[in-house]
């Protein structure tokens, strides 16, 4: 067994021990008490939101603090990076958000969410790895109007209308993981730890129109989006950092060229129809989008001397290119008869697909030639695809099982192609097979449960198995206010190349506090 | 007698005079509400014999032969599955179209509260009540749509719910279809169907007991009759609500003031008790496979067969569940089905689990058809629209004043009910009792 794993199990066993014993047993009075204690405790709601919506009627105001923190369980760097981290924690991050919404006339609101983050990461360890604060802040706190007022739209609806303007996000989709769900970028300063339910707190909201039609059975969305957010990676010096980066390179890097707001031809837009008939509801997705990630173009040659021999490095100018997105979704509910040990089975199916056209690359043939003087950019062009099939059972004990597989790849692959939007991960395809199980307690009353998700990666035609990632969350609910989790998080197996081997060295545990007013 | 004896005896023995006259009275007391207020089928009254018809296997209905012939509501003398039939009109979410505030919470043994406060919008496509239930729609086809908008605790603000009812038979067994939206998620799931007989988590109610059992899933046979003259008990901490009337606003009632059947049901015994029918429905393998409850007894009320009380016993024969229900008569063009489910508790025995559901602000609703298109669908829910605000102050404060577990009833038709509950639970029921407050664990 390794170490992490029997951290896990041995904290697992402690929680399950404090619960069982701690409801039922010695400490069962101390408990009954702190449970009707804080069955009330809400202070912001009492003496900050109640007094605000007493004083200003039309104004709804909500919102959380939240702490969260993930522990490595070990130090050691992994195989193509670090020798040792300096660093222990991957966050000790606390976020306060505010909602709030004020009701101008009858189906007429308007809307601000701001977000107050802080790091604790970077300022409460000592060492010098963690550094990625002083390149920019926002990765320790944010510190700027675009983060802070984080959604800020105004909201007009009639019964088969609806208009949203201003700074919003929008999801679509509704699998595990991003598949049609390509409006909005993302802050994935967590890399692979990245999971679905925190893309609220790190979708990057744009300004963008928002209008909806409601027929009977057949919705229409149209959004008309001015602004431009590329995805946030995790930033070198930060703890999700990669770690393998090149240290120096003799090209010469002449920026990013990003979109515009202010120039029109620069604007994306997007369209979705979605429609019910019985069991089954679909809908279709168009996006004429930006690659949210630049890519490295080749604009010309430079020489350098080395050991007082010319040589030619590439002058490279990073952009982010146009593509298609046609995405389509679909679900279906039954119940199954007469399964052995279990009866009636509710079931639900879940599709998701999206094609992607004109995905630019960069290409490592192309590169070299351009090295040898040969008039190429560098890259090239492929479509990709991604999709997920799911399938979701209701079991007996209030156990829910979920299969979800998902499918990336990149057409017309051929080796030396970099990074795809959409397709596969370092690799002409990947299957990520992904099961979920979870289910309450009975013993806690059901304030207690558990979640195991499995994350293994498979990709080919070249990698083969890719590493497995593991999630393990205990969840408790303190109160109605107050919930607060425990998680394992386990890289393993797979490369120091590979999307999850390369965090074999990353296992952490972590737990999380979220108070809701 | 010598005065001073009389003065000193009376002087020293004060206390224990005081003790003896207090006794007194709690055994004049227990020996009245000991008087046996139930009846078995052989004890059963002249009238009661005249409205009940123990022929067990009657005509069947030529298109459904699963139903009766005679058409509902029936004819009095009515039969034990007439009954169970009459009985199930009255579901915990009232059968016609509707709106309310559902205010609803559960309380542990430990005292840890979880409440929640929906705005619930009830688009009926039948013709209303237990008739249109079984006649108007074929096996797989909508029942009607449930857009549940839920406004408190602040975790949950925003989060909705569309449930698609639908008549299910033998051969179609879903009875839900089932859409859920997450503010944090931003997304709509189409979720499938909560396991009927599970408990939902966090709460002692399952699936079935929101949406009502159908009758002809069960074997209904009459136990008797019975008079109950409480169902739902608020504690001694709790004396008035103030409750959303869909007329008079925000009003505050003295708990001692609300009745089982409300105010205006005239067929009230003069000490207040309320006449029942009392019926066993047994699960029919073929039509329940593995299901959880092995059967249910019900309390129905004798004129409108509203079920005040219902217990839950598994396939060992354990009490699982004791429901408690009051009504008020928001429909009244239904006449005696227009009563709808005001409050009720469910107690888990087995986890001493309480749950109580309050239907606050009931309003019967005509929508309309723009209303019908655009509320009631899954792609409504993103817009985070409530319409209408459905306001309520039914919430419970803290947890002392949550209601009482229900009254046990020990000794009411002991061939058929087991009232046996575990030793640790036995004692704080006996000091709930003694405190009319709920007692928590190690207190």
């Amino acid at each position: 067994m390794n170490s992490a794993l029997r951290y896990l199990v041995i904290t697992t066993a402690c929680l399950f021990a404090f619960a069982q014993n701690g409801l039922a047993g010695t400490f069962s009075n101390l408990t009954s008490k702190f449970d009707r204690s804080l069955a009330t405790f809400d202070p912001i709601g009492k003496h900050i939101r109640a007094p605000i919506e007493k004083a200003i009627p039309r104004l709804k105001f909500s919102g959380s603090l939240k702490q969260s923190s993930d522990m490595l369980l070990e130090k050691k760097g992994n195989g193509g990076g670090l020798a040792e981290k300096d660093f222990r924690f991957l966050q000790l991050q606390n976020l306060l958000e505010v909602e709030t919404s004020y009701f101008i006339d009858h189906g007429l609101d308007i809307n601000a969410t701001a977000h107050v983050l802080y790091d604790g990461a970077y300022g409460w360890q000592g060492g010098t790895q963690l550094n990625a604060d002083e390149s920019n802040r926002n990765n320790e706190i944010y510190n700027n109007s675009e983060r802070v007022l984080r959604e800020f739209y105004l909201s007009y609806r009639k019964p088969k209308f609806d208009l949203k303007l201003g700074k919003q996000q929008v999801a679509w989709g509704k699998m595990d993981g991003q598949f049609i769900d390509i409006v909005n970028s993302m802050d994935r300063r967590e890399s692979a730890q990245l999971e679905s339910e925190d893309y609220e707190y790190r979708r990057l909201p744009t300004w963008m129109a928002n209008a909806t039609y409601y027929f009977q059975k057949t919705t229409i969305q149209a959004l008309y989006i001015i602004d431009f957010e590329h995805d946030r990676n995790a930033a070198p010096g930060s703890p999700w950092g990669d770690t393998n980066l090149p240290v120096t390179t003799h090209n010469i890097d002449l920026g990013t060229s990003r979109p515009k707001a202010s120039t029109f031809r620069d604007h994306q837009y997007g369209l979705r129809i979605d429609r019910s008939a019985g069991g089954l509801t679909y809908g279709v997705v168009y996006m004429y989008a930006w690659d949210k990630n630049p890519v490295e173009r080749v604009t010309g040659r430079a020489t350098y001397l080395d050991g007082g021999i010319q040589k030619y490095s590439l002058k490279l100018k990073s952009r982010h290119e146009r593509v298609h997105h046609i995405g389509a979704t679909a679900d279906y509910a039954t119940t199954i008869q007469n399964v052995p040990w279990i009866g009636n089975l509710p079931t639900v199916l879940r599709v998701e697909a999206l094609y992607t056209n004109g995905v630019r690359v960069t290409d490592s043939d192309k590169r070299a030639a351009a090295l040898s003087g040969a008039s190429t950019d560098g890259t090239s062009k492929r479509d990709t695809l991604r999709a997920a099939v799911a399938i979701e059972f209701a079991l007996p004990a209030r156990t829910t099982f979920i299969f979800q597989g998902s499918w990336y790849q990149t057409l017309n692959h051929k080796e030396g192609l970099g990074p795809a939007l959409g397709g596969g991960i370092g690799d002409e395809w990947s299957l990520i097979p992904l099961v979920h199980v979870s289910r309450p307690f009975a013993f806690s009353k059901d304030r207690m449960k558990l979640e195991v998700t499995a994350f293994p990666l498979i990709s080919g035609s070249d990698t083969g198995w890719g590493g497995i990632k593991t999630k393990v969350r205990l969840r408790y609910q303190f109160s109605q206010f107050i919930n607060g989790e425990f998680r394992y998080t386990g890289y393993d197996s797979g490369d120091s190349g590979d999307y999850y081997g390369h965090f074999n060295k990353y296992d952490n545990v972590g737990w999380e506090l979220n108070y809701e007013f | 007698m010598n005065s001073n004896f009389l003065k000193g005896t009376l002087e020293k023995h004060s206390r224990l005079i005081c003790l003896t006259i207090i006794a007194s009275i709690f055994t004049f007391n227990s020996s009245a509400s000991a008087e046996q207020t139930w009846r078995t089928v052989e004890q059963l009254s002249a009238e009661d014999k005249e409205l009940f018809d123990p022929t067990i296997s009657v005509a069947r209905d030529p298109q459904i032969p699963y139903l009766p012939a005679e058409k509902f509501p029936f004819s009095a003398p009515y039969t034990a599955e007439e009954m169970g039939y009459r009985s199930a009109s009255a579901a915990h979410i009232a059968r016609w179209s509707h709106s309310m505030a559902d205010v609803f919470g559960v309380i542990t043994s430990s005292g840890y509260l979880n409440q929640g406060e929906w705005a619930c919008f009830i688009d009926n496509k039948t013709s209303g009540g237990m008739l249109g239930h079984m006649y108007d729609q074929p096996a797989g086809e909508e029942l009607g749509r449930w857009m549940l908008y839920e406004t408190f605790p602040p975790e949950n603000d925003g989060a909705q719910q569309l449930w698609i009812p639908k008549r299910s038979d033998m051969e179609t067994p879903q009875k839900l279809d089932f859409f859920y939206y997450s503010p944090s998620m931003r997304r709509v799931r189409r979720m499938p169907e909560p396991r009927r007989d599970q408990r939902f988590p966090n709460n002692a109610q399952s699936l079935d007991d929101v949406m009502g059992r159908d009758p002809w899933e069960f074997e209904w046979e009459l136990l008797g009759t019975d008079v109950i003259h409480e169902s739902m008990r608020f504690p001694k901490t709790r004396q008035s609500v103030t409750v959303n009337d869909a007329e008079r606003g925000f009003t505050e009632v003295q708990v001692s003031d609300i009745k089982m059947m409300g105010s205006e049901f005239p067929h009230y015994r003069p000490d207040g008790g309320v006449d029942t029918w009392v019926l066993k429905a047994t699960a029919k393998k073929d039509w329940l496979p593995d299901y959880n409850e092995d059967h249910l007894i019900v309390w129905v009320e004798k004129k409108t067969f509203f079920i005040l009380r219902r217990e839950k016993y598994g396939k060992d024969g354990r009490l699982m569940l004791v429901e408690t229900r009051m009504a008020k008569h928001e429909n009244p063009s239904m006449g005696d089905e227009g009563y709808a489910s005001f409050m009720s508790l469910y107690w888990n025995v087995d986890h001493d689990l309480l749950s109580y559901s309050f239907h606050d602000n009931h309003k019967v609703r005509e929508w309309s058809e723009e209303q019908k298109t655009t509320i009631f669908t899954a792609e409504f829910m993103p817009r985070e629209w409530l319409f209408e605000p459905m306001k309520s102050q039914l919430r419970v404060q803290s947890p002392d004043e949550f209601f009482l577990r229900p009254h046990r009833y020990l000794g009411r038709f002991p061939k058929h009910r087991s009232t046996s509950i575990s030793p640790e639970i036995e004692a704080r029921y006996k000091l709930q009792e003694a405190a009319q407050t709920l007692v928590f664990e190690k207190e």
